[in-house]
């Protein structure tokens, strides 16, 4: 059992160290370090093919590390199997949104609640008739969630008859089912429009305020991360290159150069 | 090549057709196993048949060898079918559709070749027989109930009505666990394991369970097969009979376990059916051109209709 | 086109050599697939000295020999199955029934129209690679176009095999026929070694063909396209790959081999059945999974490997397990090193 850290307390919710991943001989991340504060909403940013998916799917577990520390909470889930950690308090989006499409909104919502006993054969033997009063209580709590993101109107709809923004929405509400603590959010404005974009970041905000969720980020749209993150971390060619506050990640001569690298190589 | 009809009518052969029902009974239990699979969690497993051998071999083993009671042999070689379901599994649900399928073949034919090659165990190539006594002792006491209502001599009923409330007991179950949430993680991962595996669901240990139960389910078809044809060989399980029962699937509709039953009754009332015409080919070219139209109506099925005749469109999850 | 962020110099040299190598997929210990054969080749050397050791020079010698036999053919097929993979994705089911088709297509010519058997070899290659092509424009370029899933073509492929299987059935019947080759004399060679001539003849073409793929493969622009689209389809279109003309080119040469194959197994076997082609689909299937799916190169030299490794296995065990031999190199692969030896990743 992981020993609760009380809000407030300085240690950091997760810590990355020396993390390295290669494929062949490409290294996607190539040591990369830094750390997240609880409670804080933190940008990732840099060039493209920096490793910032990638980092995403090393903490997560989809993509075992070749070597390094990945820790949350004081504890360690290197090479931990993605449900293993998604169940220790992480819960993340996808860059291309994984809404469930041949079920319900409903559906969706309602498998994303934790401690089911029912989702097991075991379960179902055991507690053969309350797990439908499990149920009830789960189809109530999703439905104050989908109000919440207003999806309401949408609860029995095939997920597949969402529009992409609805979609993404429909992805940040279910996640938010487990309860997690920290949220990785993989580029959770990309191809929504503004107004949308808007209300996404207006959610992450509440839920910081209101249940002290922690938001680690990957954006591209310099004007978002000014104006929402509490920290940056840049990240270039697989490593972490500056980490701190906004403006001053910006004004980092490195942070400068890798991007502007980037851009030559678009001009060239 | 004109086929013509013979001059019977074909109705006047209940007892045949009451046989195509106990063919077609069994064949959707068989294929209950593969929707579970395919249709529900999204598995291509192509050796259901090893399976329906496993649980055949074993029960008429535990029958003929040890001297078991049926009542005992039956519940234990279901266990033990599910128990191979498990070992073949848990290697193989690692893998990327395309090599699942493969390692599946691979096993059906790992159990078809020592069905046939241990030849102390099961009889090889000349196979097993005399393990139904336990079900002719039923039989005829079930003979004996039905002829207080002139029905005595219709043999196969017996057969026909163990077979199809069996079916119909599977499928509620099935119905059932398929409303739970267990059943709603099952398609969740027939969709997007990773999204699954995002919120906290072990996709791993599903699939094997899925594998698992399909197992369970196979050797009971393969229990009614064998006391329909009264004896256990090789021949029976083989990778034809699975893919009928994949055709049969497609038919009735990929996430549909109702229509697994539409689907059994339809194939093969069209399959024996054909018997009535009286074609110029000999045996073995009638058998081949049954399975050519099997084989038609998978790849019509799949090519213009891949939701059957009873799948929902937005179910549809076809994923490789 | 940008190149990618970082160019490792040996990455370039890969991505000449094999056909497909993203820098996902050439894990391990990152030798290039070229260097990877070489050892294969100097494995298989050393394995042929450790038997004539340990079971004299003859047979093992001979064993050797006849699973160059077997090899040639599994790799033919093999090689047509990893072509259609790569560049499509798709599991041709089908595929041992191609080489069935290619065989009765022979059979016709060679025995029912009494033309000479390369005469009919040279239409059974012809034939099958036209129905590859027939069935690509009648039935895979229209379900690709509806967006089939992969559960769909899965199960369309075998639907085509059955098909394909029994119509050759109810058209040839089941009894074993022959094609109309020298069955008889045979031929010694290097101290005790001996083969039927029309094995020597199988060896020696099946070689010869393979060399010439695997040439063309890496030299022809064709081949150089197949590979582009087997590494990465719209990078490939961008660069003005016509993808239509290539996936036919694809099933052509895939049917030409399988056709080849057909008649190779018929002519060293001596007979054929309706049904030989999909019994020997799980070879071909342990063949390229044992190259890496998907990799031509690799089902080259995973045929070669099986069909040795099955025939130096008798020396050792009944000649009856062989197939079993087979079976456990699929298994072993399959727990051990799906990706083959030198393929993309099977695991997800």
């Amino acid at each position: 059992m992981a020993a609760r850290h009380e809000q407030g307390r300085k240690d950091p919710i997760f810590a990355v160290r020396d993390l390295v991943k290669g494929f062949g001989g490409l290294m996607a991340v190539d040591g990369a370090t830094f750390q997240v504060s609880r409670g804080s909403i933190t940008a990732l940013i840099g060039p493209n093919g920096a490793g910032k998916t990638t980092l995403f799917n090393l903490a997560t577990g989809f993509i075992k590390p070749d070597r390094g520390a990945i820790e949350f909470e004081g504890q360690s889930v290197f090479r931990r199997p993605p449900h293993a950690v998604a169940r220790r308090g992480i819960g993340r989006t996808f860059q291309i949104t994984k809404a469930l499409t041949a079920m319900t909104v409903m559906d969706n919502m309602m498998l994303a609640a934790p401690d089911q006993p029912a989702e097991q054969l075991l379960g179902l033997l055991t507690h053969p008739f309350s797990w439908r009063r499990q149920e009830q209580s789960i189809r109530d709590r999703s439905m104050e969630l989908l109000e919440r993101f207003r999806l309401a109107s949408l609860a029995y709809a095939y997920a597949g008859t969402l529009s992409g923004g609805q979609r993404k929405l429909l992805e940040f509400a279910r996640l938010l089912m487990a309860k997690p603590r920290m949220v990785l959010l993989d580029e959770p404005l990309a191809g929504v429009n503004p107004v949308l974009g808007q209300q996404i970041l207006a959610h992450v905000h509440e839920l910081r305020s209101e249940q002290g969720i922690t938001f680690l980020f990957i954006e591209h749209d310099m004007e978002v991360v000014m104006n929402n993150a509490d920290r940056v971390i840049v990240m270039a060619f697989g490593r972490v290159i500056a980490s701190g506050l906004p403006l001053e990640v910006r004004r980092d001569q490195r942070v400068i150069d890798a991007y502007l690298g980037a851009h030559a190589e678009d001009v060239a | 090549m004109i086929p013509h009809l013979i001059g019977i009518t074909p109705f006047a052969h209940a007892d045949f057709w009451l046989g195509v029902g106990i063919v077609a009974g069994i064949y959707a239990i068989f294929t209950l196993g593969l929707q579970l699979n395919v249709g529900f969690t999204g598995i291509v497993n192509l050796g259901q048949a090893g399976f329906m051998a496993i649980g055949a071999y074993a029960m008429a083993i535990l029958i003929l060898t040890y001297g078991w009671s049926p009542w005992l042999a039956l519940p234990v070689a279901t266990l033990i079918a599910m128990l191979a379901g498990v070992i073949v599994a848990m290697p193989s649900v690692r893998l990327r559709g395309d090599y699942l399928a493969i390692a599946t073949i691979a096993a059906a034919e790992i159990v078809q070749s020592t069905a046939q090659n241990a030849i102390s165990l099961t009889g090889g190539n000349n196979g097993l027989l005399g393990f139904d006594a336990g079900w002719q002792t039923i039989q005829v006491w079930l003979l004996g109930a039905l002829s207080t209502i002139g029905l005595g001599d219709m043999d196969q009923i017996p057969l026909l009505a163990v077979t199809w409330i069996t079916f119909a007991v599977l499928l509620t179950t099935l119905l059932t666990l398929q409303h739970t949430p267990w059943g709603r993680v099952l398609r969740a991962i027939r969709e997007d394991e990773d999204a699954a595996e995002a919120l906290g669901k072990n996709a791993y240990a599903y699939k094997v369970q899925s594998l698992a139960l399909a197992a369970g389910i196979g050797a009971i078809a393969g229990y009614l097969l064998a006391i329909n044809i009264t004896l256990i060989y090789p021949g029976t399980y083989s990778a034809d009979f699975t893919f009928i029962g994949f055709a049969i699937l497609v038919l009735g509709g990929l996430g549909s376990y109702s229509g697994v039953a539409l689907g059994s009754v339809l194939l093969w009332f069209v399959l024996e059916g054909a018997r009535f015409l009286d074609l110029p080919l000999s045996a073995d070219k009638v058998a081949a051109l049954r399975l050519l139209i099997v084989g038609l109506v998978l790849i019509l099925v799949m090519a213009l209709r891949p939701q059957g005749i009873l799948g929902k469109r937005e179910e549809m999850v076809l994923r490789g | 086109m940008r190149p990618p962020r970082h160019p490792p110099f040996f990455l370039m040299l890969t991505t000449a050599s094999s056909l497909e190598a993203t820098p996902s997929e050439t894990a391990g210990l990152g030798l290039s697939t070229g260097a990877r054969g070489l050892a294969l080749l100097g494995g298989a050397a050393v394995v042929v000295l450790i038997l004539i050791a340990v079971k004299g020079y003859q047979p093992a010698a001979q064993a050797t020999a006849n699973g160059l036999v077997a090899g040639t053919y599994f790799a033919l097929g093999a090689v047509g199955l990893a072509l259609v993979f790569g560049v499509l994705r798709l599991v041709n089911f089908a595929h041992g029934d191609f080489l069935t088709f290619g065989a009765y297509t022979a059979l016709l010519a060679n025995a029912f129209f009494r033309l000479p058997i390369i005469v009919a070899t040279a239409i059974a290659i012809a034939a099958t690679a036209l129905l590859g092509a027939i069935l690509e424009l009648a039935i895979w370029r229209p379900m690709r176009a509806r967006h089939a899933g992969g559960l769909q073509l899965l199960l369309i492929a075998i639907g085509l095999a059955y098909v394909i299987r029994n119509g050759i059935q109810i058209v040839a019947g089941t009894e074993p026929r022959s094609l109309q080759v020298d069955v008889t004399s045979a031929v010694s060679f290097m101290g005790g070694i001996r083969l039927g001539t029309t094995e020597l003849a199988v060896v020696l073409i099946g070689l010869v063909v393979l060399l010439l793929v695997a040439v063309l493969l890496s030299v022809s622009r064709l081949g150089k396209e197949m590979r582009a689209l087997a590494d990465n389809v719209s990078l490939a279109e961008v660069a003005g790959v016509d993808t239509g003309r290539v996936i036919i080119a694809t099933w052509l040469v895939a049917g030409g081999l399988a056709g080849l194959a057909g008649v190779l197994v018929a002519a060293a076997v001596g007979v054929l059945t309706p049904q030989f082609g999909f019994q020997l689909l799980l070879s071909l299937f342990a063949a390229t999974v044992l190259g890496g799916i998907g990799n031509a190169y690799g089902a080259l030299a995973g045929g070669l490997l099986l069909g040795l490794t099955q025939e130096w296995s008798t020396l050792f065990i009944d000649p009856r397990w062989k197939l079993a031999v087979g079976f456990a190199i699929l298994i072993l692969t399959l727990l051990i090193r799906p990706n083959g030896l030198l393929g993309r990743p099977a695991l997800k």
